[in-house]
Order: C-alpha cells, then structure tokens, then sequence
C-alpha cells in the first residue's frame, strides 16, 4: 500500500506529465520519470517501478517521429494516455487497486500490438527498464537487486551502467588502486 | 588448493568483451580452482541462453564452464544447507543495515550474498582467505566502506539514512579484486594475445565500460602501470 504522502508525489508528477504531454515536453516528461526514481530505490515498489518506466517510454514516444509514422500508432498512444488519466483518477480516489490494474492495462497494451509497432514498443519498454534499473543502481542498490526489480538481466545492466558516470563517484572508490593491484599480485603469486 | 570465487558480473564482462581465452590461460597458470555458485551460473549461461541478444555470450561462458575454467565449488549436503543459511543471513543484514523514513532499504541480492557466503564456508575449509572478483559498487563498498555507501545513498536520496552500523562488522574483511585487476595480472603474465602496445589500455576501458565500477582516474593510473 502506498502511504498517503507518496500517493501525493506520485499523483502530483503523474499530472505533471499530463501537462508536459499536452506540450509534447518530452525532455519533461524524461526529467519527471526520474523522480520516481527516488521512491524506487527506497521503497522498490513494483506498481512505482512500472509507472517511472511508462512514464520514461512516453518520452521516447514523443521524441521519435519514426513511431508516429507505424499504422496503429495513433490508437496505442491514445490507450497509454488514457491509462495514465487513469491512474491519476485512481490516486484521487485512493483506490489503489484501480491504480495497479492500470499499471496492467498499460501493459498489456503491447501484447494487442503486431508487426514494426510491437517490436519497436516492446524495445522502447526494455530500454525504460535498463535506464531506470541504471538509475537505482546509481543510487547505491547492488546490480543484482536492480536487475531483479526491473526484471531485466544482469548483461543489460552491466552494459548500460559502464556507459554511465557510475564508475567515476568519489565515494566508490573503497581501496587505492596500488593496494588492490598488489591482492591481485598475492592471489596470483606462484 | 587455491580458490578464486567469481561474481556474475565479472565472467559476463570477460565473455562480452571477448577475452575469455585469457582467462582460460590465467586459469592454467593459476595453481588452484576457480569457483562459482549456482545462483552465478544461472545468471551467466542458464538464464541468458534463453535470450537470443546473450545466446552467444552465455554459450562461450558454457563452453568454459564445461571444460572445467570455472565450476561450481564441491560442497556437501551439509555445506549446501550451511551456504543458504550464511546467504540469507548476508541478505538480512544487509537489507535492514540502512533505514530511511524507518524503511530498510533492500541492497543486495542472493546472486551476491551467496557469493559471500561461499567464500565464507571456502575460507573455514582451507583455513584461508578466499577473495572474489566482484565487479559491481555496491558489495564492494558494503565490504571495504558501508559508510561511504551511506553518505552516497543520503546525496542521492536527498534524505537521511540510519545505519545500523553493528552490521557492518559481517561484511569486514572479504579480499576484493575486479575484472580490470584480473585483466592486469594477465597483461603482467602476456598471456592477452593483442600484442598492439594500447590493447591493456583499451582492455581496462572496455572492461569498465561493460560493468566493472571503476574510475577514470583508476584506469588511467592502471594503464600506465
């Protein structure tokens, strides 16, 4: 159950991302999938964990041209919005049931989509997953937790977070390099 | 017997950046085993072989896996039972270790702690430390640091983290190497076939940018050396 002052962050950003939506902000709607991110780290709430990767998959939506193009588009789109509205209606109503069969609805979605769309929607989907995963993981959540909340594999993960600024964060850096050189030395000395 | 357990991450970075040919050769040089768990060996071949992107990746890991460079560590039904008990211990610990808004913060997984509790039970067997090559920040610093992780989860957070720091005690004194490390012994023993004189250096950038948490500063410092 998510507690009264996380329903109201949660509904405040969903209607954030109505209005962003409405200006076709999709550089906004990115910047607020992100403050999910926070909740999630803490909290690993399964229904948050989805709405920031819907959330951040609308952005990719609005960004790219091509997808508008792929026949069927205009429906999809229209459904993932209406299951956003929804979820804020449900929120409002605090009727968090409603708010989780939203989250499914949304999903299954994809699964009515064939052909380009679906590979393309099914691709947007994963990318969302591996860019929050890598978020948590920024956030100090061990790579293995991430990945088994995202629901994606360690290989995705590992491969999106080296691209990423992880590595380069003062406070990892739990050993000089010289001293764990010279583990290394020991463990492999004759 | 010498002993090496590896985490997930480090064979699945070896097998994506195509250098697992050295680690075989490191193995031969090297006078003792290389261990796995099981939660381990789902994560680099069980499970990616069913995903047609990794197939290729979780086959080579297979094929090493088969051949014997690495294996799961021979325990008893005793020790087996020992290794989960040890593993969810090292779960609990560390997922009620930092609270915030009175809420644990869960932060690592079996595939990691089982790790832990691997080298735990290797180390009361030969009477010896038993290090682990780990690629990922979090356990690393649980290990060398748990207060660094905190001070990097409350900037993050933007919140204030209660630590339980009796907690930390558990975690002390695991030996830690990473991929780019492993990859050094190996540039120091020639045993890489790229002969051309920027290849470690390009190894240990590709190393970190399949996964191993390691700074740019680092690896610099680790290519001049």
């Amino acid at each position: 159950m998510i507690k009264i002052e996380e329903k109201n962050h949660i509904l405040d950003i969903l209607r954030k991302v109505k209005e962003a939506v409405q200006k076709k902000d999709y550089v906004k709607i990115k910047d607020l999938s992100n403050k999910f991110v926070h909740h999630s780290s803490i909290h690993q709430d399964a229904d948050v964990i989805s709405v920031a990767v819907i959330i951040y998959s609308l952005s990719k939506m609005l960004e790219r041209d091509d997808y508008k193009k792929e026949k069927n588009f205009s429906q999809f789109y229209s459904d993932y919005l209406k299951t956003i509205s929804n979820m804020i209606n449900a929120l409002e109503k605090d009727d968090h049931k409603a708010f989780h069969n939203e989250i499914e609805t949304n999903r299954k979605l994809l699964s009515k989509l064939s052909g380009n769309l679906k590979a393309n929607m099914k691709d947007v989907l994963n990318r969302a997953k591996i860019n929050k995963a890598s978020k948590i993981y920024e956030h100090g959540i061990s790579m293995g937790k991430t990945a088994k909340i995202l629901g994606i594999t360690l290989w995705e993960l590992a491969e999106y977070t080296g691209r990423t600024k992880v590595g380069n964060v003062n406070l990892g850096v739990t050993m000089e390099l010289r001293d764990r050189i010279k583990l290394a030395e020991e463990i492999f000395a004759k | 017997m010498k002993y090496l357990i590896f985490d997930a991450g480090p064979l699945i970075n070896f097998s994506m950046n195509g250098l697992l040919d050295s680690l075989e050769r490191l193995k031969a040089d090297f006078n003792g085993e290389f261990l796995i768990t099981k939660e381990v060996k789902a994560e680099i071949i069980d499970h990616p072989k069913t995903v047609k992107r990794f197939e290729l990746g979780a086959i080579r890991l297979e094929e090493l896996y088969n051949r014997g460079v690495f294996k799961l560590a021979k325990l008893n039904a005793e020790e087996v039972d020992e290794l989960r008990r040890l593993r969810d211990n090292y779960m609990q610990q560390s997922n009620s270790m930092f609270k915030t808004k009175n809420k644990p913060v869960h932060l690592l997984d079996k595939g990691e702690c089982a790790v832990l509790a691997l080298s735990t039970i290797m180390k009361r067997k030969s009477g010896e430390d038993i290090p682990i090559v780990i690629d990922e920040r979090t356990t690393r610093i649980i290990i060398e640091n748990p207060g660094n992780l905190k001070k990097l989860m409350e900037k993050k957070l933007h919140t204030k983290i209660k630590a339980n720091t009796k907690a930390y005690d558990l975690f002390k004194g695991f030996k830690i190497i990473r991929s780019t490390e492993l990859a050094y012994i190996i540039h120091k023993k020639d045993l890489f076939k790229l002969k051309h004189p920027k290849a470690f250096e390009a190894i240990v950038y590709g190393l970190k940018f399949k996964g191993t948490s390691i700074s740019e500063k680092e690896v610099q410092a680790l290519a001049k050396m």
